[in-house]
């Protein structure tokens, strides 16, 4: 079923494909965003505290969450004719090669504005211990037509 | 047409150019470079999280759509923020990390468009002994047409 403004209600929910988290995937992200940043790429730096935290070796980019969750707004907007407009996301744990992630939306509220129509969206990434790495809110724009 | 150089992707060279917390003046451009963006960096980026809507891939579905062509997905703002910096900005001292980010969208990035940044650090503080940048970006294209905008905030390595 085609999804419309109508016919959203508040605590429907989306979600994404699943995401493999590996030293591959990590690297793969590296070449795509350009985002060297050692953090990504080398355990010996990684052995070093970062103030009180230390992350035992290699993370994942914290915008390849950003990235799934894009992609599971995208996905779900354009078969709508609806237009991804926002997304504001937080980092709440470090994901790291062997983790399963995978976003999640569900439905917050709708708005109409004076020449337009809204969907807020609370969205998150759990891995696979459906604890939350990431969270955040979206906004998608349902057109008048 | 100015381009980025090859990238240099050992963000450890150049590290001493950079500027430290101490040296950020909120409000002060950051220096930024036009980045002529291609398909092979769009789907190569697409690949990396796993896009494989065709409008990102394959030009004859593309063009059918209201989209007209190709376009990338709006996250490409990720690469961009690489892609139109040089080797000594602050956002690729290693160990900067990232605390959260939000984008709002305009129109689609293109295969072909010129993209050009406006960025700048917006503020600083100091929260439970770590050192934060708030950072204010903006991606035109070619005829001027905002992109997309952003904020975020890093924590800058001690």
């Amino acid at each position: 079923m085609t999804t419309t403004f109508e016919s959203l209600s508040s605590g429907d929910a989306i979600s994404g494909p699943t995401f493999a988290v590996s030293r591959e995937s990590i690297r793969l992200f590296c070449d795509g965003s350009l985002d060297y940043n050692p953090l990504h790429l080398d355990d010996d730096y990684m052995k070093n505290d970062f103030g009180k935290t230390n992350f035992g070796g290699i993370i994942m980019h914290g915008m390849n969450n950003f990235g799934l969750i894009t992609r599971m707004l995208t996905d779900w907007a354009y078969p709508a004719g609806a237009i991804h407009r926002r997304l504001e996301t937080r980092w709440v744990k470090p994901v790291k090669p062997g983790d399963t992630i995978q976003p999640v939306g569900i439905i917050k509220a709708k708005q109409a504005t004076q020449k337009s129509r809204w969907v807020l969206i609370d969205v998150l990434v759990k891995n696979q211990n459906d604890e939350k790495v990431a969270t955040g809110e979206a906004m998608v724009e349902f057109p008048l037509s | 047409m100015p381009q980025a150089p090859s990238f240099e992707t050992d963000f450890w060279k150049d590290a001493n150019l950079r500027k430290v917390w101490d040296d950020i003046v909120p409000g002060e451009p950051r220096k930024t470079l036009p980045y002529q963006l291609t398909k092979e960096a769009i789907q190569l980026y697409c690949r990396s999280v796993g896009e494989d809507h065709p409008l990102y891939f394959d030009e004859a579905y593309a063009k059918k759509t209201p989209y007209g062509g190709l376009i990338a997905p709006p996250s490409i703002h990720i690469l961009l923020m690489f892609a139109c910096t040089p080797a000594d900005d602050w956002m690729r001292t290693p160990g900067t990390v990232n605390a959260g980010q939000s984008w709002s969208y305009n129109i689609p990035a293109r295969p072909g468009d010129t993209i050009t940044l406006q960025a700048r650090a917006l503020d600083k503080f100091i929260k439970r002994e770590r050192l934060f940048v708030v950072h204010d970006n903006v991606f035109f294209n070619q005829t001027g047409e905002v992109i997309c905008s952003g904020r975020g905030q890093t924590i800058r390595p001690m």
